[in-house]
Order: C-alpha cells, then sequence, then structure tokens
C-alpha cells in the first residue's frame, strides 16, 4: 500500500486557514496591531513585535509573482512518490512586499517559467474536507 | 562600545584527531569518539585527566524519521565526558546552527572565563541506515503543516529554491558550479581520511548527472557519512607549553537573526542581507576584514553555499562568485586563486559539518599540513548558511 500525502493538522491558530482552503479561499493572517499579513502566524508579529498580535485570518486575492521554483524529481516525502515530477513556486503574493509563500504548481514539470510570473491560487482536494492551497499560471479563472 | 571580541587570540587549537570518513563506520559512534578525543589529547601532548572541559553540537542533522541516541546517532559532550571517566567542571553542547563555529564559541568563552583549562571540542557525525532525510509522515502539525502538504520537504528543496533564485538572477551556469565541485573533490582526493580520498570528480561527470530537485543535483550534496574529530583546545599562555605551534582564535559570529520565513524557506535576498551582518560582525569581532584573510575556508554542505558565502564574505562582488569561480578564482593550486576549498569542504570529505573547514584552518595555520602545505596567516572557518550559521577567524599569530 502506498503512504498517503501529509494531511495538515490544524491548530487553534491555523484551523480558520485549513477552513477556508476546503472552501477554495485562501486567507492569511493578518496583525490586529500594525495590519500586516504574517505567514507563518507566530506567537509574535514579525512586523510590529506586538506580543499579542490576535491573528484574524483575512481573504486575499490569491495572485502573486513567482520568485524562484524548484522541480522536485525525488520525493523526500513517500506520500509525493506518486506525483514526481512536480514544481513548487516560491510566490510573492500581490497584497503585501517580501509576503511569500510555497506551493505546487499545477501546470506541471514542462511550464516554461521565469521569475516575476504571475499565478494564481488554485486548490488541490486531497481528502474529503481537505484542500491544499497550490497555484498557476496567469490571472485568475 | 567596541565590537572586537574580548578575549581575541587568547585562546588557541593545540591539537586535533580525526577519524576515518566512511559510509558506515564498523565501530558505534561513541567508540569512534571515545578513540578519537583519546588521540586528540595525546596529540595536544595532555593527559586525559587533564581536560576539564568538555563541548560538542550535538545536532543529528535529518529530516528523516531517525531515533537520536546518545553515543550511537549523536554523541554529547557528557557522554564523552562520562565514557573517558573524567569528572569535568565544564560540559556543554551549542543547539544554535552552524555547529562547528557556536561549538568553538562556547569553548572560548569557557576558557577565557576561566569555566575550563583544557577543553576537548568534538563532532560526531552519523549516518543511519535506510534513507537519510526520507520520512514517512502522513499527517503534519506545527510549523510543517504550512510546508509539507505541499510537498516541499528536505534540505534538497530547501536549497534548490535560493540556488535557482541566483541562477535566474544572475546566469549563473551549471559550468561555474562544475568548477566548484571539480575543485572540492580535487583537494578531498588527496586527504587519507576522506570518504573521497583517491577518487576526483571531473566537470563531465558533473554535468552528466541528474537532477534531484532542479537546479540541485546529488553531487551538489555532501554525502552522510559516519566520521569524528576531536580538537583540544586551552588559553595562549598554556599554549606555549605544548609541543604544536598554537592556532588562535580571534573572533567568531553567529548570525542571527534570520527572517521569520515557512520551515526550510531561504530566499536568497534573506540570505544575502543577514548574511552580510554576520560577517560584519565577524570582521569586527576578529579585527581584520577580508583583504588580510589568505585562507578563507567557506562552507559547502550543498554547494550554492560557496556562491554565498565568497560574497558575503566581501571576496568578490554580489552576483559575481559564479564568474569568480569559472575564471579559476578559488583553484586552490593556482597561485592566483583563493584557497576556498583547499581542505575538500563537505563535498570533497563527506557530511562533516563544518570540521574540514576548521581543521584546513588549524593545519595550514599550525604548519601541520605537510605536503599540502600552503603559506597561510589568517583563516576564516565557515558553516552553514551566511544568513544561518557561523564563522571563525583563527590566526597563526597573536595581534
Ligand atoms: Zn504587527
Amino acid at each position: 500500500m502506498s503512504t498517503p500525502r501529509p494531511l495538515p493538522v490544524p491548530d487553534e491558530v491555523s484551523a480558520p486557514y485549513w477552513a477556508a482552503a476546503a472552501q477554495h479561499t485562501l486567507v492569511i493572517a493578518r496583525c490586529s496591531r500594525c495590519a500586516s499579513f504574517v505567514l507563518p502566524p507566530g506567537q509574535t508579529c514579525p512586523h510590529c513585535h506586538s506580543v499579542d498580535p490576535r491573528f484574524r485570518f483575512e481573504p486575499v486575492s490569491g495572485t502573486g509573482t513567482v520568485r524562484s521554483w524548484t522541480v522536485v524529481r525525488q520525493a523526500f516525502l513517500p506520500g509525493f512518490d506518486a506525483e514526481v515530477p512536480f514544481v513548487l513556486v516560491d510566490v510573492e503574493l500581490t497584497e503585501q512586499s517580501e509576503l511569500r509563500m510555497i506551493g505546487r504548481l499545477l501546470d506541471g514539470p514542462a511550464a516554461a517559467l521565469r521569475l516575476g510570473d504571475r499565478v494564481s491560487v488554485a486548490f488541490e482536494d486531497v481528502a474529503p474536507g481537505v484542500s491544499i492551497p497550490a497555484f498557476t499560471l496567469g490571472a485568475p479563472a | 562600545m567596541s565590537g572586537r571580541f574580548g578575549a581575541s587570540n587568547q585562546v588557541a587549537l593545540v591539537g586535533y584527531a580525526h577519524s576515518v570518513v566512511q559510509r558506515h563506520a564498523a565501530a558505534p559512534l561513541g567508540v569512534l569518539t571515545l578513540d578519537t578525543a583519546r588521540r586528540a589529547i595525546a596529540d595536544a601532548g595532555l593527559r586525559t585527566d587533564q581536560i576539564d572541559g568538555f563541548v560538542t553540537a550535538p545536532l543529528f542533522p535529518t529530516a528523516g524519521a531517525h531515533a537520536v541516541e546518545d553515543g550511537v546517532s549523536t554523541v554529547s559532550a557528557t557522554w564523552l565526558a562520562d565514557n573517558l571517566d573524567v569528572r569535568p567542571r565544564y560540559a556543554a553542547g551549542f543547539q544554535g546552527i552552524g555547529q562547528m563555529p557556536g561549538a568553538v564559541a562556547v569553548a572560548v568563552n569557557a576558557i577565557a572565563a576561566g569555566a575550563a583549562d583544557y577543553v576537548v571540542l568534538h563532532r560526531a557525525m552519523h549516518n543511519p541506515p535506510g534513507r537519510y532525510h526520507g520520512n514517512p509522515m502522513t499527517s503534519a502539525g506545527g510549523a510543517q503543516q504550512w510546508t509539507a502538504p505541499q510537498g516541499y520537504f528536505g534540505p534538497l528543496s530547501m536549497i534548490a529554491l535560493p540556488y535557482n533564485e541566483y541562477v535566474q538572477r544572475y546566469g549563473a551556469s551549471r559550468e561555474a558550479m562544475a568548477a566548484v565541485l571539480v575543485e572540492a573533490r580535487r583537494n578531498g582526493a588527496r586527504l587519507p581520511w576522506s570518504y573521497w580520498h583517491g577518487r576526483p570528480l571531473s566537470a563531465e561527470e558533473y554535468l552528466a548527472e541528474p537532477m534531484i530537485s532542479d537546479p540541485i543535483c546529488r553531487y551538489d550534496c555532501d554525502i552522510p557519512v559516519d566520521g569524528v574529530a576531536a580538537f583540544v583546545l586551552t588559553s595562549a599562555a598554556r599554549a606555549a607549553d605544548l609541543p604544536h605551534r598554537p592556532v588562535y582564535v580571534s573572533g567568531y559570529a553567529t548570525s542571527a537573526p534570520a527572517t521569520r520565513r515557512l520551515p526550510l524557506h531561504w530566499p536568497l535576498d534573506d540570505i544575502m542581507a543577514v548574511g552580510r551582518e554576520t560577517t560584519r560582525r565577524l570582521w569586527e569581532s576578529a579585527g581584520v576584514g577580508p583583504t588580510e584573510v589568505d585562507l578563507p575556508q567557506v562552507y559547502d554542505g550543498f554547494s550554492p553555499f560557496v556562491y554565498f558565502w565568497l560574497e558575503t564574505l566581501g571576496l568578490c562582488p554580489p552576483g559575481e562568485a559564479h564568474r569568480f569561480v569559472l575564471d579559476g578564482g578559488i583553484d586552490s593550486d593556482s597561485p592566483k586563486g583563493l584557497p576556498v576549498l583547499s581542505g575538500g569542504g563537505a563535498l570533497g570529505n563527506g557530511r562533516m559539518h563544518g570540521v574540514p573547514q576548521m581543521l584546513e584552518c588549524y593545519l595550514q595555520l599550525a604548519g601541520r599540513a605537510g605536503e599540502r602545505q600552503r603559506t597561510a596567516t589568517i583563516g576564516v572557518a565557515c558553516q552553514s548558511s551566511p544568513h544561518y550559521g557561523g564563522a571563525v577567524v583563527y590566526s597563526a599569530e597573536r595581534f
């Protein structure tokens, strides 16, 4: 039997993120003190250093630009053995400078990529009620 | 307040020992460490009962699901002291990243503060059975929930992203990185203890190797090994009575703080910006600058770190390291080349985590490099990433 892909384990902080993803909506944590988007949300805000950032998850456009990428040809998580080769993109989201997220590019390993290419969020439904944010090239569908 | 290290050149390396580096050693890691430590103590002209300090960095750097067991997959400072039957005044482990520079700092500080007179600093590296980084996890909680569900996992993809960012931004070729690998493996092939002893790598072999996580191939990664190194440190005053020429610790820096990111996400700009701050503090701590260094041993556990260190140390302009290496800038056999991988590095020795850089500084500056001896006065031993690691400046003379 093959190993399944690892599923996220939502916690107190991240639960709204995964609940929204299940509805195919990308939300990002935002600091209540300085309004900066933060990924991943931790104990403090890395922008204003508040120890009580009271992160709220807000929907974002899901658009961004490619800052880097790699083609994974050998999986270190056996759950991805059947998926290789696949592309991971390092994306700077439109909403804020240096707000960066890593996801699979669903266009496949043959897609021609350049730094600065525009991408839009997409979702992979990996289990009942569990969807993982990913990206596709171009503007939102 | 000056940034110069308060104990600059007051503590010295006075002896060492290094095990043979193998894929899987016949002896357990603890036994290998005991043997290596005893030989290092004897090399320094000391007896075991004179050692009153033990320092290491115990990290077992695997992403895989391997057990961590003291004496088997790692060797702590207290395990070594216990099994040498020594009751030291001081035993400590450095927990951060940049393990050798971090451990050197702990040892130097202990000696300078009078917490210990003679310190054994060791590093024991283990290659477990099975895949080093493979991990059969089926759920991802905590920090990994942000990356593992989409398949971003393990150090190869970690280094592939900033390396590809570099390649795309500056037009770096695979031929340039081939020059790095050829240099590391040619020097490693000359070392009797190296896993790659007698086995250089040609540019053609490098270029023919398939990708694992583009643009990273197998040869861009150091190979996991069983191996142990131990060094003996003491004060400059005590070092004067010992058999070997002392090599002084002039200063050190550990990178911090790195920009908060997703797990294993190391964007190129983070590496360079935080890394430049690391090296600024390094030069300030040591009281020297890049132009005074004639033995800059850069870290190469993944080959792109060579570019990142060359640029953050100020040995070539930003974005130019790939041209620099392609033009023979790191050819240590040429009088025009900088000896940055003359000790073989991790790519030419095996995954010894900063040991090859420190050992080359010690051997060359102590005049103990044998046939490989070159003229050198100031060395730097780097480890890990410039933004998430550290470096130490060594000197043959006190200044
Ligand atoms: Zn804030």
